[in-house]
């Protein structure tokens, strides 16, 4: 059934889902500022340049403790949404159910958008304030999807057999259904993290002087600077990538989750 | 299996209250209040001048239906990249697909900044495709690829292939190898085989792969601000020059309802093919 020109449609797509991967890897050893390709020569200067920018090294900060902060959050508070989900029959389950999807089909600009309008409304809110509440949002929808099918796939029973056994429900959950659920909640805190660490469009509006995230630095440095720096950031954020997926690939199967 | 027990009602609002109480304020009410801006203008009164304005607008109305059209052709152009893919993949052994499929996801994981940097790399006017033509003697002059809209299709189909390549995928493990087996030995050829049994059997994730493609082209940012810039405008390089540089909140507004609203529909169309499928 599977034919030759299928094979080659399989190496088209793969060159042109990783053939620019392999061009921003060249980029950021070639020593021509100009970024003329094939480069000449070799240099890592622009991967020094990277470290010596202190607007990346701040932004990088912000969007690592940002990542952290607004994971955690989600995952805490999306958890119990999820168990209610899977383990109850209740007449709001539906609209519940609508309002943690929401995030993900409102456009993220529009997203980050209203909430500065809102924010300003509110009156002085600090930076990473707005920047946490509006990642949080964002990774609901993930958090209690992902934790939701890790539930869906652990029998309630279980659970039930520990409360029998004399455990009220919160050891039932902390003791019995918890420890049984690591690779979900594992899998959901990875997705989360990348999400918020690669968002751009709701930090985008969310941003403010002196704290910005990564990936809009990023975009604000390109609109100055026509350089192979970028590449050499680049190059550096999909090894970090590639180490945080293929682990969690290897370990959790997050392919099935995404 | 689900567990029905007494006090059951306080522990769901106990449980659900503290993120639904979240997304309620400070997700829910920010788009009201969005709303509400893109019909009050701060003269006072309510009035649907904005989007009277926006469609009235030829420059808005150019964005709009270029935002469309671009997000149709690289839903297209993702299609007809990953079906055939998607079918090698489907009959593979787990053991390599999975290691292909994680090389599908790689770039979903990577920002979008440093995706679409490679195609400053590619289409400069120093760039690998200038190079070649102009090594080859086929132009004088470097040609301009940056700021077109080709630019723009090229960078977002390499961003969203992913979400094609993923439902199907998943749609065509689903189909038994006897179906495909069966309708082979009883005479159809590959090609019928393919379109008769494959392409219905997988139309689930190939729909719910054009809505996740398409639905992320017209609310992308990054790659119309990258290759578009301020000179090829999408919906949402529209919006910010609105906000941003031209200050004008209420026309901003206005934009963003209009890409809600678009995407919006687009989910609803999907729910509507879903329930006809079922």
């Amino acid at each position: 059934m599977v034919s030759r020109w299928m094979y080659i449609s399989l190496v088209i797509l793969y060159s042109f889902l990783l053939g620019p991967f392999i061009i921003i890897f060249m980029a950021s050893f070639g020593a021509n500022a100009n970024l003329a390709f094939p480069p000449q020569g070799f240099t890592l200067d622009w991967f020094a340049n990277v470290f010596e920018t202190s607007q990346f090294i701040d932004s990088f900060w912000v969007s690592l403790q940002l990542a952290l902060l607004s994971t955690i959050v989600s995952l805490v508070m999306g958890m119990p949404v999820a168990y209610a989900l899977t383990r109850f029959q209740f007449a709001g389950s539906g609209l519940v159910e609508t309002i943690f999807s929401a995030p993900i089909l409102v456009p993220g600009l529009v997203i980050g958008f209203a909430m500065l309008n809102f924010f300003v409304l509110l009156g002085d809110m600090q930076v990473m304030t707005g920047l946490f509440i509006g990642h949080t949002a964002i990774l609901f929808p993930y958090s209690v999807r992902v934790i939701s099918a890790s539930l869906r796939n652990l029998d309630p029973y279980v659970e039930d057999a520990a409360v029998s056994l004399g455990a009220n429900r919160l050891r039932g959950f902390l003791l019995v259904v918890l420890p049984n659920m690591q690779a979900g909640i594992a899998a959901a805190f990875v997705l989360g993290f990348i999400t918020s660490f690669n968002n751009v469009p709701v930090s985008l509006f969310l941003s403010g002087p002196g704290v910005t995230t990564l990936p809009v630095s990023m975009l604000s440095y390109l609109e100055y600077y026509f350089d192979p720096t970028i590449a050499a950031l680049s190059t550096l954020l999909v090894i970090f990538t590639v180490v945080l997926v293929q682990t969690a690939e290897r370990v959790l199967g997050l392919s099935q989750f995404v | 299996m689900m567990i029905r027990r007494p006090n059951q009602n306080r522990t769901i609002i106990l449980l659900v209250a503290p993120a639904f109480l979240f997304v309620l304020v400070f997700f829910v009410l920010p788009l009201i209040f969005l709303l509400s801006q893109s019909v009050l203008p701060e003269e006072g009164g309510f009035t649907l001048q904005g989007y009277l304005d926006f469609f009235q607008s030829r420059v808005s109305r150019i964005v709009y239906l270029r935002t469309l059209r671009l997000g149709l052709i690289v839903t297209g152009i993702c299609l007809v990249m990953s079906y055939p893919a998607a079918f090698v993949l489907a009959r593979m052994p787990a053991r390599r697909r999975s290691f292909l499929m994680s090389l599908v996801i790689l770039p979903l994981m990577t920002n979008a900044v440093a995706r679409t940097f490679a195609w400053l790399i590619i289409l400069g006017r120093r760039g690998m495709i200038n190079q070649t033509l102009l090594s080859l003697d086929l132009v004088e002059n470097p040609v301009r690829f940056i700021f077109t809209e080709t630019a723009i299709v090229l960078g977002l189909a390499q961003l969203f292939l992913p979400l094609m390549v993923l439902p199907l995928v998943s749609a065509m493990e689903n189909i038994p190898d006897d179906v495909l087996e069966a309708a082979l030995s009883l005479g159809a050829n590959r090609l019928t085989t393919f379109l008769r049994i494959v392409v219905p059997l997988s139309s689930d994730g190939l729909v719910l792969g054009a809505t996740l493609v398409f639905t992320g082209s017209v609310t992308a940012f990054v790659t119309p601000a990258i290759l578009g810039g301020s000179r090829l405008l999408l919906m949402s390089t529209l919006l910010r020059q609105k906000a941003v540089i031209l200050f004008d909140q209420h026309a901003a507004a206005v934009v963003a309802v209009v890409m809600i609203l678009t995407t919006l529909a687009v989910n609803l169309l999907l729910r509507v093919l879903r329930a006809q499928q079922s």
